[in-house]
């Protein structure tokens, strides 16, 4: 390098130093999205290269017609609404508890993280064993109280709230971290003001703990709604969306259409219909996050 | 303050109950973790249960050198272990470049092209999995240690992190550099890096998290034993042997999840601060 940068060479610099990642950037998230878009329009074919038929709307007809993809659109959002709102609560209920504490926080704040750190598909090969039929430790944990053994994951009517129960273990500890930065933002100031005020439990929770949160808890909750419709790993390894699609979701729908029954037109619509949701959502939340906290 | 009725201060009380819940909360999320070690050293007979046994009747320790081998676990540590750094590697090298640019160094379009980075980090990887498969298949990548490296290469999400702590490097400190004598490309070596760290750091230890545990994009790109990364190589092993073998399962399971949880036990801070993503406030 010269010793000395005109400004010239500085802004030529820039976009030299800018353009890969940005070129790569444009690659991998763009053009497969586009890539989504194109082909939920097309009959797909992977078979010697990729070959295209252009078939029109018939890929989401399809989704709207066919059983199992319409099970499991409702299934994505009976599992979101039985996961979001107790890892909410429980999670920002332990962030206030542990927030509290003196020297065991760091600690207890650390053993609460892990069920979020761990490896998904490993927890839910143990979660699978918990949970089986015989032996399994949750049907001997029921068995002492009397109940007969249930088949969690192999019956309908009990494989999406199993899978939801992993969903809610996992989420909390989520919810909880990021509830506790923002308790711990919270400054002592406002906590001085409100003693010296008389303001304490339940009244200086609803009128300045909560509010304060807000950014955090508009964060927790689309970080939860992410979670919670891109859910895979669980189900994927517990049940594989059965007994009788009774726990397929929307991203299981999307791999077995895609790489079971090798739809992929289908596949790419679903997953367009899916990206396009989640891409609003995340919309959404700039504006939250723009508008809400100056 | 008024005594209740058993001698003790309602504050007392209040501090039991607060302990008792956190007790609770903290055994049901360790469970699972408790669970995973009592099974992989357990011997075949004691893994399926007859009545709560907390511990196993018998031991058996070649749990763990099965999953090395038969569930093929020993390959994909080695497999993940090399994409990973991989995807570690390249973007770093793409991505603090980029940083730096948004931050210090103004270009024609740069507004315009942070705004590309901004609507990136909206796009859902997960979702974006089967799409990317397609495409990666089209160019004849499929199955290869390429298909699994290459669609993270850079990443937005990165970008943003780091440039966000550079926006806080004085300029001052970077016309010093220039006194100096220091080119763009060695002011950003040696000035810009080092005053860096914490994000890189933050951001690493994001990434490693992300592609290690990552399940479905090596189930998607990968069809032959010798590319299995760690949870794609435990849930083969799983359909194999469902019921069978599950000491061995939880051996496996424990295995790769040593790494990831010792990375987080050693760099909690950066963890969290990654899980925010530079987003919020505080």
């Amino acid at each position: 390098m010269t010793a000395h940068t005109g400004k010239g060479q500085g802004r030529r610099h820039g976009l030299l130093l800018a353009a890969p990642a940005l070129v790569l950037i444009f690659l991998f998230m763009f053009v497969p999205a586009l890539i989504s878009l194109t082909a939920s329009f097309f009959d797909v074919s992977l078979s010697r290269g990729i070959r295209l038929e252009w078939v029109g709307l018939d890929n989401y007809r399809f989704l709207f017609e066919d059983r199992d993809v319409l099970l499991s659109l409702r299934n994505t959002l009976v599992y979101s609404l039985l996961t979001i709102i107790p890892s909410l609560i429980i999670g920002l209920g332990l962030a206030i508890l542990a927030s509290s504490l003196g020297r065991g926080r760091r600690c207890v704040q650390v053993l609460l993280f892990l069920p979020f750190a761990a490896n998904l598909v490993a927890m839910a090969v143990v979660f699978r064993w918990i949970f089986a039929l015989h032996g399994g430790f949750a049907n001997e944990l029921l068995g002492v109280i009397g109940v007969a053994p249930i088949n969690f994951l192999g019956e309908e009517q009990y494989s999406l709230l199993t899978v939801a129960f992993v969903g809610i273990w996992r989420n909390t500890s989520l919810a909880l971290i990021i509830f506790l930065s923002g308790l711990t933002s919270i400054p002592t100031a406002i906590h001085e003001a409100c003693a010296a005020d008389g303001l304490r439990g339940w009244h200086k929770l609803t009128s300045v703990t909560l509010p304060l949160l807000r950014p955090f808890t508009v964060f927790v909750v689309v970080m939860l709604i992410l979670q919670a419709a891109q859910v895979f790993d669980t189900i994927h390894v517990m049940t594989g969306g059965g007994p009788l699609s009774s726990s397929e979701t929307v991203l299981t729908m999307v791999y077995r259409l895609g790489m079971q029954q090798l739809k992929f037109g289908e596949a790419a619509a679903l997953s367009t219909l899916l990206l396009i949701t989640l891409i609003a959502i995340g919309i959404f939340r700039r504006r939250q996050l723009s508008g809400g906290t100056s | 303050m008024t005594l209740s009725p058993t001698g003790f201060s309602p504050r007392l009380h209040w501090t039991l109950l607060r302990w008792a819940i956190l007790l609770t909360a903290v055994t049901i999320a360790l469970f699972p973790f408790f669970w995973m070690l009592r099974l992989s050293v357990s011997g075949a007979d004691s893994v399926t249960l007859s009545g709560i046994e907390l511990l196993p009747g018998s031991w058996d320790l070649s749990n763990f050198s099965r999953a090395w081998t038969e569930g093929n676990i020993g390959r994909a540590m080695f497999n993940g272990a090399i994409v990973t750094l991989a995807i570690l590697a390249c973007q770093l090298v793409t991505c603090i470049p980029a940083a730096y640019a948004f931050a210090k160094v103004p270009f024609p379009g740069r507004g315009f092209a942070f705004a590309a980075v901004i609507a990136c980090l909206l796009v859902p990887t997960q979702a974006n999995a089967m799409p990317t498969y397609l495409g990666i298949s089209a160019m004849g990548l499929s199955n290869t240690l390429t298909a699994l490296i290459l669609p993270f290469v850079s990443s937005a999400f990165g970008i943003f992190l780091m440039r966000q702590h550079m926006m806080t490097i004085p300029d001052a400190l970077l016309e010093a550099a220039r006194a100096d004598g220091l080119g763009t490309f060695s002011t950003l070596l040696r000035v810009v890096v080092p005053a860096s760290m914490p994000s890189i750091a933050t951001f690493s230890i994001f990434s490693i998290f992300v592609h290690w545990n990552d399940y479905l994009w090596p189930l998607l790109a990968i069809r032959s034993r010798d590319l299995q990364t760690p949870p794609l190589a435990l849930s083969v092993f799983q359909e194999i042997e469902t019921g069978q073998d599950y000491g061995a399962l939880a051996a496996g399971a424990l295995i790769i999840t040593l790494p990831i949880v010792l990375l987080y036990i050693f760099a909690q801070r950066s963890f969290e601060a990654g899980l925010g993503g530079g987003e919020l406030p505080g």
